[in-house]
């Protein structure tokens, strides 16, 4: 599972699509990340979770 | 009009030799299209007279050149300036002065599953508008970027935004005419301008890294069009900085470095060695390039600079010790700009507090900048008319030997240089 804020997704889909998996699917959230306070941090993750739950297939 | 442009011949289309991820020497049709000039009156203006160069322009149809770059325009293959249309007659030059095989490997960047051959350097060098007599420093300007290491870790797609730095030293420097002296990190001379625009365009083209894609620098910096320069031997009161390396100094070499900036410094007062000595300290010390525990930086020093230094007797060594004594930040004013700790798990600088910073060690107070003497590297460049120098900020080694490799090849000027 790989995370990238928002500002990356043109990036990392350039990787994913070289590695031969053009259609990877990334959890996506807002940039920046690396100026965020620990409450700030905490929250992204939260706001992550939905996100990552589906990509992984989890069911509700 | 006689059409005598040989732009990119047939017999390059069907090689098949060609790399992944290449530029391939696939010909465009270059039958001269029709170019429609836009109408426009010309404004009124007193011409000034003046005595006209003898031109000895040869006949040629600019349809099928322009045909020719605008076709390497759209595949892409280019840094944004018009890029020399190659054939493999002109390849076969280039390939000539080395005795490497053209699939040997120069680079290769495994997390990219891309490498450059001898022969993708070539095609490059010489859409970079290199001569074939350059190209030796070209592929040892390869050799010393392998050696610095930086590059194959994606350095060149990091936001940080950096560009590769080459330095010349040698006798090469005058064979191909490297500028050394007035304007040395500026324009005008076609050694300088097409080596280091070589390597830019392999890193576009072979590996692909365009920008907003896979080149993610924020901003970069203007020397990712070109940086190559060469040590002003002749103008420096010390040993070049190859042979401060253990090169003979009939050797020809090519430094190379990851850089950032490069920051000058205005000091025409002073003839006092600590005066000047502390202005460029305080230069590497800036805050603003303190990303990681400590720095690095390449002191180029002009003629006039140097000689103030080495008048007062002061050894490359005396000056590399003095910067690293003073080159310094106050605890004060680290914290003040949030850079007063180091993480624990990428020793980048941040703010004392921070969950992932390791306790401060006050016991030390200004904070040194540098790690080492040698993590400052002097030399001289530029002209001999001014107190004025450079402080190149540099990323990767910080205390160990410069990536430094010889030139090996033929570096014979032709008759078309």
């Amino acid at each position: 599972m790989s995370i990238c804020t928002d500002s990356f997704v043109p990036a990392a889909s350039a990787m994913a699509k070289l590695y031969g998996f053009p259609a990877y699917e990334f959890a996506t959230m807002p940039h920046p990340l690396a100026s965020l306070d620990q409450e700030q941090i905490d929250s992204c993750a939260r706001e992550l979770m939905p996100q990552l739950l589906r990509i992984l297939g989890v069911e509700p | 009009m006689a059409t005598a442009v040989q732009g990119v011949p047939p017999d390059a289309t069907d090689s098949g030799a060609h790399d992944s991820g290449s530029p391939k020497v696939d010909a465009p049709d270059v039958r001269a299209p029709e170019v429609d000039a836009p109408e426009f009156d010309a404004p009124e203006f007193d011409a000034p007279e003046f005595d006209a160069p003898e031109f000895d322009a040869p006949d040629i149809d600019a349809g099928e050149i322009r045909a020719a770059m605008e076709y390497y325009a759209r595949q892409q293959w280019t840094d944004g300036l018009p890029v020399v249309p190659v054939t493999e007659s002109y390849l076969t030059e280039f390939l000539a002065r080395t005795s490497r095989d053209p699939s040997d490997v120069v680079l290769a960047m495994p997390h990219l599953n891309r490498e450059c051959t001898v022969r993708l350097a070539a095609i490059n060098a010489a859409m970079a508008g290199c001569l074939p007599e350059y190209f030796p420093v070209v592929l040892a300007a390869w050799d010393a970027l392998v050696g610095e290491g930086y590059v194959t870790r994606a350095i060149w797609q990091s936001t940080t935004g950096t560009a590769p730095l080459l330095i010349v030293n040698g006798p090469v420097r005058n064979q191909i005419g490297l500028n050394s002296a007035g304007n040395v990190f500026g324009s005008g001379f076609r050694a300088n301008a097409t080596i280091g625009r070589s390597i830019r365009l392999t890193a576009i083209n072979v590996f692909g890294l365009h920008p907003h894609l896979l080149d993610q620098a924020t901003q970069g910096t203007p020397a990712k069009y070109s940086a190559c320069i060469a040590e002003n031997e002749e103008a420096s009161p010390w040993e070049p900085l190859h042979v401060q390396y253990g090169f003979d100094p009939a050797e020809s070499t090519v430094t190379a470095m990851v850089i950032r900036s490069c920051v000058h410094i205005e000091a025409r007062h002073t003839q006092q060695p600590e005066q000047l000595g502390l202005d460029i300290a305080g230069t590497i010390a800036r805050t603003g390039a303190m990303v990681h525990e400590t720095t690095s930086a390449t002191v180029v020093l002009s003629p006039e600079h140097a000689r103030v230094f080495a008048s007062a007797g002061w050894s490359k060594q005396d000056v590399r010790q003095f910067l690293y004594d003073r080159a310094a930040s106050s605890r004060a004013d680290l914290a003040a700009v949030g850079k007063d700790a180091i993480s624990r798990n990428t020793r980048w600088r941040l703010p004392a507090g921070h969950p992932d910073a390791l306790p401060a060690d006050e016991s030390f107070d200004p904070v040194p900048a540098l790690n080492s003497p040698g993590a400052v590297q002097v030399m001289v460049a530029g002209a001999s008319n001014a107190g004025v120098s450079a402080v190149i900020e540099s990323l990767g080694a910080r205390g160990n030997p410069p990536s430094i490799a010889k030139v090996e090849g033929t570096v014979k000027v032709s008759s078309t240089a």
